[in-house]
Formats: structure tokens, C-alpha cells, sequence
């Protein structure tokens, strides 16, 4: 970690970090001197991933920047939870100049500390490719844009269509919430699982959660709830949970002991039914074959509330920023400008990866089935939030509301007693 | 030994302070080297981050900018204990996994050692197994347990269990905490051993004969003549077994990452203090673990020293 430091101030302040960390001799501190290696080229890229198919996608865009500019471009990965547990002193060292990261609240937080560049004259030449929406979530909090979008991907009932095809069961007429517990005590009747679940990682029931309450309770409630501005005790919170209750009995048993890709598998090997997850998972079902990716379908979660419908819908963006600490941001900015305009985006597009880009300049008529159903669910909501982890404080959402929702699989008698927790500790919380 | 008995500026021991002659300056200034360096890097590396720590506890900072440190008092602390369930439920696993390490595993190390000590056939075979374990780092064993264990792990397949019908070793309260001191105490059991077995070498081996001639039975012989004779490695054994058990992080964080599926205190300090949600709530974690591992280290080895002095 040391050969990182290179001002005397960002010396004291990695030091004072660091001893917070590991001062007391906790091992895992070491982990967070895991940074990528230092810039060797003329501007260096960081990637967010080690995964096969999005390493694919992202090799083939820097191929295509060097191929243009001439400009080499050094390629650092870093495991998508090791990347995130070590942004902030990633961005405080010497980080790469360009770097895979996620829009919202956990792009404004570090916009904020002065850690990202302002990328606002990059929009001013390929902003007319994107929609209103993606401006908005790609701006900090002064207005300017330190975020350049990829892909964005839609939350919604995953299923298989040879596998319902063989049950009988219609899984696209299911609309609303009745429809979906008759279809998953059909599935129950099977001997199937109705919906595969998960929370060992502490991320993947958010999603449930998201949606739950956007359905019960609305866009604004739930924006307005992860924002402080409404309280966790409120009845309408334990309404969510009341519904999430009548989940349980068709859930696999060992939500506690999988985690994203354990679920995944089970919907994978047709042991279960429906499969609550973002879409981004169906790259995973291409590795496997494509039979599997081109079996994989997506509906909207279903309606509960008829006033809300089915109007909002997690479709997280995910995307490049630009870091102020690096060796290069001139050619950082000139690559986050390329990666948003169309030929960057066509090049990682020839990959065959499926990608569903946040350009509009994308040709959706070359979408397959899956992604023109992925279309149809960012198309029927009104309302799009990032993800329960992304739309609040991260202070709150890694580590107190993940543990209080896997207390609350162990327990779902307690709600109150873990809803009243969830007050007390968000009043808690350390003054912005 | 020596060179500190040099060293010593206690002036009232008469016969030493005469020892105290003066150095030239070539010694001065290799001592002034050898000394100065270890302990600038110690206060540096360990004295600094530690108070640093203990200071950042009181604050509430983001930790990027360092104007950004606002004075909290005691409002993380208080946060701790009045308001974070996981706290409690960290505190109790740690406990938990220190009786168990004290009344259990170490024991078994101790019992172990003893029985390698008398050398019974296939001593150093038993020897060579008990210690495999140890050259692994938690971590490792963490990765090579959760291969077995998980869901679509060894075990399960064995077991002929699909994914949705596998045990959940690691997900379900009735044992994964079981499952996980199994999996520690593998290998803290073989280090117990090794360390014990060194002890047990270099005990006279007349003592214990005299004992047995005395008509002392195995237990007796042990219990009254081995066992206090063996009262440094007596002392090392138990600090490391304190030490180990509240230190506990790697094993955790492997198979569970900082989702807190089974919360412990040194997770709990990474979860507050790495990534996007770092606060300094995780220095306080890391100051209440750091209490809790040296008060009664502290006072256990004043109270050994003490009668040491009698």
C-alpha cells in the first residue's frame, strides 16, 4: 500500500484510514491494500469484474479506443466486491484514470468528496444519445456529470419458458398478486420450489424488498423511506412484510445459505419456478448454452396495489467515471467518451454479449426475445429506482439493513421488533 | 539477555550500575541503530494507528478528507450498545467461540501432546496429522471447509442432496457455529499441540518418575508435578487461545464475506470501517475488540508475574 502513496497528505490520510482499519491487528485490513497495479501506459482502465462474459465486452472496448485513438490502454481487474470495499482508497491513491462504477447515490458520495472528475463536457458532445433519466442519475449533487452510463438492466420474475410450458402454466398472463401465489402453490403442488431465493451475501433480498414496497406502498413512499423522510415502524412497512410472509412457504428453505448464484442455479437446473434477480444474470445462462439463455424470459413483478400498478421497476445503471486522482484524466475523459458514444458502445455490442445499452442509438430490433421482454418491463414503469443498496445511505444498507433482513428469514414473527431496530439505528446514524 | 542487563539504568542495584561503564561511541551509535530503528517502525506501525484509532472512535468522518472530522463524543459507542442488535449477537458468538476454544479445544491440544509425549506407536505419524492443519492459514481453511460444506459442496453431494434440500451447514443457527468452531479448532488444536508438546520435551523426565516412585497415578503425576512445571508455556497457551478466539476474522469473512451471516466483531470492524459505508462506528468496534482481548490478557499475566516475584 505504501508504493500508492504519492502526496504527503493523501500519506497522513491513508495512514489515519488504515490505522482505523488495522490498528488493533485485524487481519482482513490487509485487504484493503489489494489495489490494482499502478498506470504503466498512457492511461489505464479498471475494470469491476472478473466475469468471463463482461471482461469479454469491456476487452473489446479498450481494443477498439486503442485501435482509434492509438493511445495504449492498460487493463486492471478487480473482483467486483474487493473493487468495492476498496474505492475509497482506490480513488484516494493513484487510481486508473477510467473505472467501471455504478450511478446514484454511490456515484454522488464520492463526486462530493472531490474524488471524481466532472465529466459534464463529455455530455455536452454524446448527451443527445441518452434519455432525460440517465442524465439525471448520471449528475451529482452541484448539478455537473461525473458518470457516463453502460448497460442498465431491469428486476423482475425470471422464469423458464420450457419449464412452464411443461407445467401448463401461462407465467406471462400472471398480473397481479393473486395470480402469482396460485402460481406458485401450482408450482408447490409439483413438488417444485415456486420462487428461488437468496440472502447469504446480504444484497439479493433487498430486490424483494424493493418491489415489494413500490407495489404496496408506491414510487414515492419508497423513495421517500429510503431517504430518511418516512420511518421504517411506519404500518405500511409492515404491510411489506406481511406480503413478503406469504412468500416464505414457497421459497427454497436455505435462503441463509445461498447466495445469487446458489438461486440461480436452482432456476438453472428447473428446480424452481420464478427467480427474483436482475437480469444481468442472463449472461450466466449464456456461458452455460445458449438453449439456456434463449429458454430465459422476464415479466414485471406483479401488481398489489391497484393505485401503483406496476409502475416502478430496480433497473440499476451501471457505467464509467472518471477519477480526479489519476495519472491521465485528460485521456481518461477522452476514453469515458468514447465508451458512451455509439462506437464504443457497437464495439462491445460485437461481442455477441448480450448487452442492453443505456444508448438509444442501440438497433433494439436486433434485441433478442429475452431482451426485448427486458425492454417491456423498463417500458411499463413510470417510476425507475437503482436498487435498495444504491437509492440510501451505504452506511445503512450494507451494514444494517442486509443483517436485519437475514434476522428477519431466521425469525419473520419478529418484523416489529426489527422494523422498530431499523428506525432506531437509521436516527443513529452518523450526521452527512 | 545480556545486553539488556547492559543496558539496565535501574542505579539502586549497586553490583550492576557498575557494569553500566560508559559505551564508545561506535557502540552508541550501533545500539542507538539497532534500537531506534525497531522501535520508530513500532511506534510508527503499531503505537500510532493504534491511538489513532482509539481517537477516530469519538469522531464521525467518512474517512477521505481529514478536515471532514467532526467530534461525536461517545455517540458511536452509545450507537453500539443501545442501538445495533448485531453487536450483542457478535458478542455472544465471540464468547462463545472462547469457551469453546478454552474448555474444549485447547484442552484436547493439551491431551493430545501429553499422549504424543509417551510415545506410543505411530507417534509421529499422529504428530505429523495433528499438525497438518496448522500451516494453513485460516483462510485457506475456510475455502477448503466451504468447498466441502456449501450447498452444492462435497458433502451435500455425497449425501445425494440437492441444492434446495441441502444441509445448511453454514446458513442455519443450530449449527453453523458449531460448524465453524469444528472447522477452527481443527487447526488450533494442532497448534495447542505443537506448542505443548515443545513444553512437555523439556520437562526432566526424572520429575516424573520421582512421582511415579512416590505412587503418584498418571493424573496426579500430571496434575501436580508436569502441569506446574510447565507454567510458561502454561501462560503462552492461554493468552494464544484468547487471543485467537477474539481475533477470529478470516474464516468468517470467507465463507460468509461482511454480510454478517454469522456476526462476529472483527467482520463487524471491517464491515464499518472498508468500502462505501466505512464510518467510524468500525473504529469503535475495533477499540471494544482491542478491550476486551487485553484486560484480562493483562490482568491475568500481572497476576502471574506478581506471584512469579513472591
Amino acid at each position: 500500500m505504501l508504493n500508492k502513496i504519492t502526496g504527503h497528505e493523501v500519506d497522513r490520510r491513508l495512514l489515519l484510514k488504515g490505522a482505523a482499519a488495522g490498528g488493533l491487528g485485524i487481519a482482513g485490513a490487509t485487504m484493503l491494500a489489494g489495489c490494482a497495479p499502478a498506470a504503466s501506459g498512457p492511461m489505464s482502465f479498471g475494470a469491476r469484474t472478473v466475469d468471463e462474459s463482461p471482461t469479454k465486452q469491456l476487452e473489446a472496448l479498450v481494443a477498439a479506443y486503442t485501435a482509434k485513438s492509438g493511445n495504449e490502454v492498460t487493463y486492471n481487474a478487480t473482483e467486483s466486491n474487493a473493487f468495492q470495499n476498496n474505492l475509497s482508497q482506490y480513488l484516494q491513491g493513484t487510481p486508473d484514470d477510467c473505472f467501471q462504477w455504478m450511478a446514484g447515490y454511490r456515484m454522488q458520495f464520492f463526486a462530493d468528496q472531490g474524488l471524481l472528475e466532472d465529466v459534464s463536457d463529455v455530455w455536452d458532445d454524446i448527451g443527445s444519445q441518452y434519455s432525460e433519466s440517465y442524465k439525471i442519475a448520471s449528475t451529482g449533487l452541484d448539478g455537473k456529470q461525473y458518470f457516463v452510463p453502460q448497460s442498465w438492466y431491469p428486476w423482475g420474475l425470471h422464469f423458464r419458458k420450457s419449464m412452464m410450458e411443461e407445467i401448463g402454466l401461462a407465467a406471462t398472463d400472471v398480473y397481479n398478486w393473486d395470480d402469482m401465489l396460485g402460481a406458485l402453490k401450482e408450482l408447490k403442488g409439483q413438488g417444485l420450489i415456486g420462487l428461488a431465493a437468496a440472502d447469504k451475501g446480504g444484497w439479493e433480498a433487498q430486490g424483494t424488498f424493493d418491489i415489494l414496497n413500490a407495489r404496496i406502498n408506491g414510487y414515492q413512499f419508497h423513495v421517500d423511506l429510503l431517504g430518511g423522510r418516512e420511518k421504517w415502524t411506519d404500518d405500511r412497512v409492515k404491510e411489506v412484510f406481511r406480503h413478503w410472509e406469504m412468500l416464505l412457504p414457497y421459497q427454497n428453505t436455505n435462503v441463509l445459505d445461498l447466495e445469487w448464484d446458489g438461486a440461480m442455479q436452482l432456476l438453472l437446473q428447473k428446480q424452481s419456478g420464478f427467480f427474483m434477480m436482475g437480469s444481468w444474470f442472463g449472461g450466466n445462462f449464456l456461458e452455460q448454452s445458449q438453449e439456456d439463455y434463449d429458454d430465459l424470459m422476464i415479466i414485471p413483478f406483479p401488481e398489489i396495489n391497484a393505485d401503483h400498478g406496476r409502475d416502478t421497476v430496480d433497473a440499476p445503471l451501471d457505467g464509467f467515471c472518471v477519477a480526479a486522482n489519476g495519472g491521465n484524466s485528460g485521456v481518461g475523459k477522452d476514453f469515458i467518451k468514447f465508451a458512451g458514444d455509439m462506437e464504443g458502445v457497437q464495439a462491445m455490442l460485437d461481442t455477441d454479449v448480450p448487452m442492453t445499452s443505456a444508448n438509444n442509438g442501440q438497433d433494439k430490433s436486433s434485441y433478442d426475445a429475452f431482451q426485448e421482454a427486458q425492454q417491456a418491463v423498463m417500458d411499463e414503469a413510470k417510476y425507475i429506482t437503482q436498487f435498495l443498496d444504491r437509492d440510501t445511505r451505504p452506511d445503512f444498507a450494507g451494514p444494517i439493513v442486509g443483517p436485519a433482513f437475514q434476522s428477519w428469514f431466521k425469525d419473520p414473527s419478529s418484523t416489529n421488533d426489527i422494523l422498530e431496530s431499523l428506525q432506531s439505528q437509521w436516527d443513529a446514524l452518523a450526521p452527512l | 539477555m545480556n545486553s539488556s542487563t547492559t543496558l539496565d539504568p535501574a542505579p539502586k542495584k549497586a553490583p550492576k550500575a557498575k557494569r553500566r561503564r560508559s559505551f564508545s561511541k561506535r557502540d552508541r551509535l550501533t545500539l542507538g541503530i539497532f534500537i531506534g530503528i525497531p522501535t520508530f517502525l513500532h511506534v510508527a506501525l503499531v503505537w500510532f494507528p493504534a491511538a489513532a484509532t482509539i481517537y477516530l472512535s469519538f469522531t464521525y468522518w467518512t474517512g477521505i478528507h481529514i478536515g471532514d472530522i467532526q467530534w461525536a463524543g461517545l455517540a458511536n459507542y452509545e450507537n453500539i450498545f443501545f442501538n445495533t442488535p448485531i453487536f450483542w449477537d457478535a458478542l455472544r458468538v465471540n464468547v462463545v467461540w472462547l469457551i469453546w476454544f478454552g474448555a474444549i479445544a485447547t484442552p484436547l491440544g493439551i491431551l493430545l501432546a501429553y499422549q504424543i509425549d509417551r510415545e506410543i506407536r505411530g507417534s509421529k505419524f499422529y504428530q505429523a496429522a495433528y499438525y497438518l492443519p496448522v500451516v494453513l492459514s485460516l483462510a485457506v481453511i475456510g475455502v477448503i471447509w466451504n468447498f466441502l460444506l456449501r450447498p452444492d459442496g462435497l458433502v451435500n453431494g455425497l449425501l445425494g442432496l440437492e441444492i434446495s434440500e441441502a444441509v445448511s451447514f453454514f446458513g442455519d443457527d443450530r449449527y453453523n457455529i458449531w460448524v465453524i468452531l469444528t472447522m477452527a479448532s481443527w487447526r488450533h488444536i494442532g497448534y495447542i499441540m505443537l506448542l505443548y508438546l515443545a513444553g512437555l520435551k523439556a520437562v526432566d523426565a526424572s520429575l516424573r518418575e520421582a512421582s511415579s516412585i512416590d505412587g503418584a497415578t498418571e493424573w496426579q503425576s500430571f496434575r501436580k508435578v508436569v502441569f506446574p512445571t510447565m507454567k510458561p508455556v502454561n501462560i503462552i497457551v492461554i493468552v494464544i487461545t484468547i487471543i485467537e478466539s477474539l481475533r477470529a476474522f478470516d474464516l468468517i469473512y470467507i465463507i460468509y464475506g461482511s454480510s454478517g451471516g454469522l456476526p462476529i466483531l472483527g467482520v463487524l470492524v471491517f464491515q464499518n470501517i472498508a468500502g462505501e459505508g466505512a464510518s467510524m462506528k468500525g473504529a469503535a468496534y475495533a477499540v471494544i475488540l482491542f478491550m476486551l482481548s487485553i484486560v484480562p490478557i493483562i490482568t491475568y499475566l500481572r497476576a502471574q508475574f506478581k506471584e512469579d516475584v513472591k
